[in-house]
This record gives structure tokens, C-alpha cells and sequence, in this order.
């Protein structure tokens, strides 16, 4: 085959036929490329559906790449609806001179990651965009999941003295794409959290009180607690001392001015959980590798208002909505 | 977060041994310090007869408007690439309606301008793309003056050239307290500038104006062992210098950085937005480097403004910048101007206090 991507890869003939054969459908799992529409069987239960398109530039950055971010990113969002996610479907748009290698690598890795979340890519569609049109590759996923009817779980259900869990370290994948990007000259050891929610959702779900759960990608935390509070008209309150924070990600967030709390997790989860069980949600969390470093982070407050951080000083700061697009496309 | 606090808390508690029995006002000069303490929630935990008010040491903030709008001028000639620290971009000059405001606004409309955060990123595109000349807008006080420098004396390619806007903080501190004699109890000087120059620059403090200094690191600990410091010496009357920052703070300094200075670079007076003329305040390339000079080589002519050099109409930058009044009581902050939106420049920088205060959660009175 050819070594770059042209436009005849995208006029329906010979060539795209080979583009979808031997790049997409051998690596995942042989669809049925020749159907307009495919039938799929679904399990008892109610049927959640998400869509997500993913852009992010560079395609490939420390801990992860477009591809299996594509699938983490839908997967996450079936996963924290409390859904176990079943299928994908794939749109690749990509540019004219796109390195096929390149292409091959990133449906390799999201392939792989469509295995480990035990989900399968059953419709897909290619397009090619002429040079200067794209930004290299784009995917579009629409993501199917069951869940069990009746869970409670949602953002309405949050109510004043409940407390929230994050799974793990935030904002590793916001600096893993800027580190990426090399426009700020820095090296350092951060790298992606990208990674299927799955697992930990699912360890949640068993945990009585669970009231909401929420992947905090772009605007991240702060931006979770935000939506919370405005949905509900209560405040929110986070402890600054209980948030983890990798060393590595304060140092680069310092240097650059960035506050982690509103970068991007991309395979982290933050919980509300009755006060009850909250330690319960947390040893959950915790007992599985990918929450081992899970922390109880905050209280919904009954008086509607800010999110406030409380510093580990005691002081406090309201962490108000994100407005500026400081950083490069994350997700 | 993971900062151990147990000093800081030590710190804290001593603060408020302390008998305080009138109010203590406390300048940070340096917008670092301003951002770590409104970020740590400082003022909401001190005595409140402890005022503290950020200071001038916001390059961005004080960053003549002519000079951006000269940078604009270069940029949209577009026969240059023209490179600056990011904050630069989004400050807005005194232009004429359906002018180019900012070198963003710049930017959008076609111009080569591009965000670097080191010297070296201009060396590496400078190389890069020549003979295509690349200018450097590099505004800063004396710790990103330092490497500006460094790079010239190291030898930049020639197609590389500096429009400089570099300023020295002591100065402008010194200016302040000529002027406002009877408002400030004490200072707290800025750890990186310190860094470089040394610490004992900022004696002037005790010996001239008879007020408490130290000088402070960034961290919570550093900043409430230097807040301490200038307390107890206002209440025993006997200011000095103090250097609470000694895990990098020498009375003279980094010798290496002051010698890259002197060879390249000579101290002149200079204008400070919103400010006017400050004594020998500014750096300006020397004889023997005056061919990197980007204002010799290309002459920019930036278009006539109303208001040229001055903040904009109904800002109090000037005012917020000299530590005469807080962000709130400016009648444009979080209104006419926000981040998002900014007419002063400082609710652009990150060392602006007016963008510190925004994102920290501040608003006007309703």
C-alpha cells in the first residue's frame, strides 16, 4: 500500500476499500465492512448512548495517543452513567499526507484499547480531507453501554452533606499534552492518566449511597465541582491538602501559571457518595490499582453558592469558572 | 499541595502572638508573591489588622504602551517573525477604533507572532527560519533580563534581534516610597529578582526610607517567615533587611548574571506605563550590541493614538500597579473588564494583580 494518505483514499474505489480492510478492519475484529448498517444484540436493561470527537494535537503524547484516548474518552463517559460499555462506532477523518504507518499505529493502540475495555468497534466510516483541512487525524466515536434500570445515580441526586472522591491525581494529562507539544521547551516525567474507567465505576456502583459520578476531563476538577453546584444550586467545598497533585504536575503548573485543578484527567473519576459510605466508596476505589491513590476531596454544601478551595493553611478561595483557553486541545 | 506546612503554620501562629494594636500595611513588591499568597488564601488567615497590597513587580503591567504598540507596528509589517513571552500577547494599546489593539488582534490578522517561554526558543527558531529576521519583544524585569542577555553574549544568529523593554524593580520601589512616604509600614522584596541582583539591593528600604524589608521565596512558609520578620521589626522600630529566602538568597547575588548584564546591556531612565519617567529604571542595549537592536534595524513606526503611553481611559492599572488601590475599587474590574475581555493590562498578566484576584475568585460589590 501506499506510505501516506491521499485523496484517493477517500473516493470510494479501490483504495479506500483497502485503507478500511487492511487498517481498520484487521485490527479490530473484522466488522462487516460491506453493510450500510449493522444489528447488534444488547443485554436486559436501559440503553445509554454518547458521542465524543477527538482532536487533540499532537496525536501522540507521553502516556497515550488519539487512539486509545478516542476510546477511553467514550468509554469514561458510558462507564461514570454507570453503564457497562459494549460498542463503538468509529469515524476517522483524516488529512491528505497522513503517514499510513502513523495511522496504522494509532489504530493499533485503539484496538488495544477497545480489547482491555471489553468493547467492540462494530460500524465505522473513513473520510479524507484535503491537505490543510485537518489537523493530521480526527476520530469520532458513538459509544453503546447497558446499565441496570433504576440505579438513582445522577446529578440531581446529590444532596447537601454528601462527599466527593476523586480516583486519583489530576491534571497528569493536561502537562503529558503540553510536554507534548514541546512548545514550552520542557521535559519532565508526567504522563497521561488516559485510561477505561471501567473497572472503578464498576467497583462504585457496588458501594450503597453512590449518587453521582463524572469523568473530570476538559476544565477538570473545578470544572466537575461547578456543574455540580449549579445543577443543584448548593456550594461545594475542596480540601486543597486532600487533592492529589503529583509533585511533578505542581512543579510545571507553577512554572507555567496553570492551576491543576482545572486541567484535564482523561482517566480519572470523581464520585459523590452519602457521608455514610464515603469510606466505603473510598476503599472501593482504593483496591483497585488505577484508584490506589482515590482521596476523599470535598463536602456539597447546603448553602448555594461558589466552589471554595480551602488552602491547606486554612485560608480560602473560590475557584471561579474557567474562562480562558489557556491550553492546546486536550481531548 | 504537597508543600509540608508545619513552619508555615508555626509562622502563622507566631503572626498572631503578635500585639498588633494598629493596622500594618505591607507591601509585596513581586506579582509571583502576590499570586502564591492569593492563591493560598493568606489575607483570609492573618491578623486583619494586616493589610498586605501587591506591589509594581508586574512586567507586563508596567510595560510601556508604546512599546507594545511598536512591537504591533514591527509585527504587522509583516517582514519580520516576531516572538514574545505569551502574557505579551493579549495586552491591550490605546489604538484607534478598527485598529490593530493587540498583538493577538495582530495575530488573527495575519501577522507572524509567536508565544516563546525562554530566550532559547528564539534562538532555535531564529536559526531555524533564517534569513527571515525574528524579533524578540522582551519585556522583564531583571530575571528574564538576565537570560536575554546571556543569549547575546553567548552569540545569536543574525538574523535575531531584541526589541527591548526591560526594566529594574528597585527603582521603581524607591520612586513609590519617595512619593507615598506615609502609607507603607514595610515591604517585602521579591525572591527571584534577589535571586540575581542580591539581596542587599533592597537596604535602600531601611537605610533611606527607615521602613522594614525582607525577602521572600515563594512558597507559603517563605512568605509568612518574611511577613513576620517585617511585624516584628515595625513593632520593635528597628527595620533592616532580612533575607528569609536563603535557600537561594545571597547578600550579592548571582555575579555570573549581574556580569552578562553589565557586558551587554546599560542602565537608562525609563517610562513605566501609567507611571511616567523612572530614574535609571531601565535596561537598553550597549555600544558594543547595539546591532541587535530591533529598533535601529527596523525603525518601527507605530500608528498615532489618542492617549498614547497611558492606561486606558477609566482604568486604574497605575493606581492597582503602585499599590494605591485594590483591584475592586477599580470601576472596570470583573465589569467592563475581565480576563476574557481585558482593558487593563493588569487583568492580563499573571502577575497582574487584577487577573490574580479574578481567578482567585474575587469579584466587585455588587
Amino acid at each position: 500500500m501506499d506510505e501516506f494518505i491521499t485523496l484517493a483514499h477517500g473516493n470510494g474505489g479501490v483504495r479506500m476499500r483497502a485503507l478500511i480492510e487492511r487498517v481498520f478492519a484487521a485490527r479490530l475484529g473484522r466488522p462487516d465492512t460491506s453493510a450500510d448498517a449493522v444489528p447488534i444484540a444488547l443485554p436486559a436493561g436501559e440503553i445509554l448512548v454518547t458521542t465524543d470527537g477527538f482532536t487533540v494535537q499532537p496525536a501522540r503524547f507521553p502516556g497515550g495517543d488519539i487512539g486509545a484516548l478516542a476510546v477511553h474518552g467514550t468509554v469514561n463517559d458510558l462507564a461514570v452513567s454507570g453503564a457497562t460499555p459494549l460498542y463503538l462506532t468509529l469515524a476517522a477523518l483524516i488529512e491528505e499526507g497522513f503517514p499510513l504507518a502513523e495511522l496504522e499505529t494509532l489504530i493499533d493502540s485503539l484496538a488495544r484499547a477497545a480489547r482491555e475495555a471489553g468493547v467492540r468497534v462494530v460500524a465505522g466510516d473513513t473520510k479524507v480531507l484535503p491537505r490543510g483541512q485537518g489537523g493530521g487525524v480526527y476520530f469520532a466515536l458513538t459509544g453503546l453501554g447497558v446499565r441496570k434500570p433504576g440505579l438513582g445515580l445522577g446529578i440531581n441526586a446529590i444532596t447537601p452533606g454528601d462527599k466527593l472522591l476523586v480516583s486519583g491525581p489530576v491534571g497528569d494529562h493536561g502537562i503529558a499534552v503540553m510536554f507534548a507539544r514541546e512548545e514550552f521547551g520542557l521535559r519532565g516525567d508526567v504522563r497521561s492518566d488516559a485510561a477505561t474507567l471501567t473497572p472503578l465505576t464498576q467497583a462504585l456502583l457496588a458501594v450503597p449511597g453512590l449518587r453521582f459520578m463524572r469523568d473530570p476531563t476538559r476544565g477538570g476538577l473545578a470544572t466537575v465541582a461547578h456543574e455540580i453546584a449549579a445543577a443543584r444550586g448548593l456550594g461545594v467545598t475542596l480540601e486543597a491538602a486532600a487533592i492529589p497533585v503529583r509533585d511533578s504536575t505542581q512543579a510545571v503548573c507553577e512554572m507555567l501559571g496553570y492551576d491543576p485543578l482545572y486541567l484535564a484527567c482523561e482517566g480519572r473519576v470523581v464520585a459523590v457518595v452519602a457521608p455514610d459510605h464515603a469510606g466505603a466508596a473510598l476503599a472501593a476505589l482504593k483496591a483497585h490499582e488505577l484508584g490506589a491513590d482515590a482521596a476523599l476531596i470535598g463536602t456539597i454544601e447546603a448553602a448555594p453558592g461558589p466552589v471554595v478551595l480551602r488552602t491547606a493553611l486554612g485560608g480560602r478561595r473560590l475557584l471561579p469558572e474557567l474562562e480562558e483557553d489557556a491550553l492546546p486541545r486536550i481531548c | 499541595m504537597a508543600e509540608d506546612l508545619t513552619a508555615a503554620q508555626g509562622w502563622l501562629e507566631k503572626i498572631h502572638a503578635l500585639p498588633l494594636d494598629q493596622e500594618v500595611r505591607v507591601m509585596n513588591v513581586c506579582g509571583g508573591h502576590e499570586r502564591s499568597l492569593t492563591q493560598q488564601g493568606l489575607r483570609g488567615v492573618l491578623p486583619a489588622k494586616v493589610k498586605l497590597i501587591p506591589g509594581p513587580g508586574c512586567p507586563v503591567c508596567v510595560c510601556p504602551e508604546e512599546d507594545i504598540a511598536e512591537a504591533i507596528a514591527l509585527a504587522m509589517s509583516r517582514e519580520v517573525t516576531l516572538v514574545a513571552f505569551g502574557d505579551m500577547l493579549r495586552v491591550p494599546i490605546n489604538a484607534a477604533k478598527g485598529e490593530v489593539r493587540s498583538l493577538a488582534e495582530a495575530r488573527a490578522q495575519g501577522a507572524d507572532i509567536r508565544p516563546i517561554a525562554s530566550p532559547r526558543e528564539a534562538v532555535a527558531l531564529a536559526a531555524a527560519q533564517a534569513p527571515r529576521p525574528v524579533v524578540f519583544f522582551a519585556a522583564g524585569f531583571e530575571t528574564t533580563t538576565a537570560p536575554v542577555a546571556a543569549m547575546l553574549a553567548e552569540g545569536a544568529p543574525d538574523n535575531l534581534s531584541v526589541l527591548l523593554s526591560a526594566r529594574l524593580t528597585w527603582p521603581a520601589v524607591d520612586m513609590l516610597l519617595r512619593a507615598d512616604a506615609t502609607s507603607l509600614d514595610a515591604l517585602i522584596a521579591p525572591g527571584h529578582v534577589a535571586t540575581v541582583m542580591g539581596a542587599d539591593e533592597w537596604g535602600f528600604i531601611p537605610h533611606r526610607h527607615h521602613l522594614p524589608v525582607a525577602v521572600a521565596g515563594f512558597s507559603a512558609n517563605s512568605l509568612l517567615a518574611a511577613l513576620y520578620s517585617v511585624l516584628r521589626q515595625k513593632l520593635a522600630g528597628k527595620p533592616f533587611l532580612d533575607n528569609c529566602y536563603p535557600e537561594l538568597v545571597t547578600p550579592k547575588g548571582n555575579k555570573r548574571a549581574q556580569a552578562l548584564l553589565a557586558q551587554v546591556l546599560e542602565v537608562r531612565d525609563a517610562t513605566w506605563r501609567g507611571i511616567g519617567t523612572i530614574p535609571a529604571s531601565g535596561f537598553a542595549l550597549n555600544s558594543a550590541y547595539a546591532h541587535f537592536d530591533a529598533r535601529a534595524r527596523f525603525q518601527p513606526a507605530a500608528l498615532p493614538r489618542r492617549h498614547a503611553g497611558e492606561m486606558p481611559p477609566g482604568c486604574d492599572c497605575a493606581s492597582v500597579v503602585l499599590g494605591r488601590k485594590p483591584p475592586t475599587e477599580c470601576r472596570l474590574y470583573g465589569r467592563a473588564c475581565t480576563p476574557r475581555a481585558p482593558i487593563g493590562p493588569c487583568m492580563v498578566s499573571d502577575e497582574g494583580a487584577c487577573h490574580i484576584w479574578w481567578q482567585a475568585g474575587e469579584r466587585p460589590a455588587a
